[in-house]
């Protein structure tokens, strides 16, 4: 071809374009292994993780997780003033103690007039209305000695007045 | 091409003519290849469980007159979500504010091993607790910063984190104006609360509110019109925290005082 014909720069293009088409191709095959396959399923994030998020195992099962091998206390406790507080609450989650309706471990003992007064000790910032003690006056008061398992002279904390 | 040769590798005119439209056809299928990887594709509902996340849109109510700052929510939280020690997806703050004085907040350990009396404190013009807990913003400055898409909000109304995809940055902890994010020290990931997207799609309240004795937390469904906090939301009087941010918080406060931030 003769360096004045129209077309002796056309090979440069082809060149150009023939890089660019790699460039392209080399980008696709390497997103294609990068990006995870459910990138993009509901939005710009990896669909599978939502499904992932769900699968995650509860451990907080509520009262009724507890009140099938624990008839009596639960009795006791729907009829007392802690009615409205959760047996996990004061124990600890389901999950710690059973597994498919089936004991396997102790639940922590937590009977201790802190995890009393982690409720009814009297702050300022407790709603008025809410029952609070100042727990060694109230104790003195009632002519007992303040210790870590003062409270239960008295109360049971299944259903406590 | 137009060589007196006529072919000088072999390749007649025609035969190349016809490998370069192949070759651009070829080039154009593959950029718009390209693009279909890009764009996401048009959703539909999940289709592994029975829930339809179409059909709920999640909100949070806090009613801070109720709070008796008893930390049970952060214990809670604490075991249903594996939250690591120092480390809070919900935790409950104090406020004492005294007739004129400036504000002083606490929140011994998140609040979670409640709370004492504060020694030695002057009866304060006012006190109350305030939970606080991910506010699950509609317009969400955490997602948004997030460089690889590890975070992102549900169609339901829930954000999360891709711990697979988060690199830990940590740009996403900067940017929630609510302090609701973490790096967890095990994982080098951002982890903040879920709302127990777990417990949600079970038909299970979070833990946070399914613990609490007073009721000072719900968590409802605006899509069920029989959801009770559909009932308040539209009767009572709402704030969000920091409404001037334009993030629109989808916890809702009830007795919420201007201090609280």
């Amino acid at each position: 071809m003769r360096t004045d014909h129209p077309l002796w720069h056309a090979k440069h293009i082809v060149r150009m374009g023939l890089l660019l088409l790699l460039g392209v191709t080399v980008m696709i095959v390497v997103r294609s292994l990068l990006v995870p396959d459910t990138w993009g399923q509901y939005g710009w994030y990896r669909g599978a993780n939502v499904e992932e998020q769900r699968d995650h195992p509860l451990q907080h099962g509520g009262d009724a997780s507890c009140a099938g091998c624990h008839p009596e206390q639960e009795a006791t406790h729907a009829a007392g003033a802690h009615a409205a507080v959760r047996c996990e609450l004061c124990h600890a989650p389901v999950a710690l103690h059973a597994k498919d309706d089936a004991y396997f471990a102790a639940m922590p003992v937590r009977r201790t007039a802190a995890l009393c007064v982690s409720c009814h000790q009297r702050l300022a910032a407790r709603p008025a209305d809410f029952p609070q003690i100042r727990p060694q006056e109230h104790v003195a008061e009632m002519g007992g000695e303040y210790g870590p398992e003062a409270c239960f002279d008295c109360h049971d904390p299944h259903a406590p007045l | 091409m137009n060589d007196a040769t006529g072919t000088r590798d072999g390749l007649d005119d025609a035969t190349r003519r016809e490998f370069l439209k192949r070759l651009a056809v070829a080039g154009a299928a593959a950029s718009f290849g390209a693009i279909g990887l890009i764009l996401p594709e048009s959703a539909g509902a999940l289709a592994t469980s029975d829930y339809d996340w179409t059909r709920h849109r999640w909100v949070y109510l806090i009613d801070t007159r109720k709070c008796i700052g008893c930390g049970a929510c952060v214990r809670a939280c604490r075991v249903e979500n594996d939250v690591p020690d120092g480390m809070y997806r919900t935790w409950v703050e104090r406020y004492h504010i005294p007739a004129g004085g400036e504000a002083a907040v606490d929140s011994p350990d998140g609040g979670a091993g409640g709370f004492l009396p504060v020694a030695g404190a002057a009866e304060p013009g006012k006190a109350f607790f305030v939970p606080k807990i991910c506010n699950h913003c509609e317009q969400t400055p955490c997602t948004q910063v997030c460089p690889v898409g590890a975070s992102y909000s549900t169609r339901d109304g829930v954000v999360l984190v891709d711990a697979e995809r988060c690199i830990g940055c940590g740009y996403c902890v900067q940017a929630c104006p609510y302090g609701s994010r973490y790096l967890d020290p095990r994982t080098h990931t951002a982890e903040k609360c879920t709302w127990c997207y777990h417990r949600l799609v079970k038909g299970r309240s979070t833990a946070c509110v399914g613990i609490c004795p007073t009721a000072a937390r719900m968590i409802g469904d605006r899509e069920n019109p029989d959801d009770p906090i559909n009932e308040i939301l539209a009767t009572q009087r709402i704030l969000v925290l920091q409404p001037e941010l334009l993030t629109k918080p989808q916890c809702f406060y009830l007795g919420l005082d201007m201090e609280v931030r």
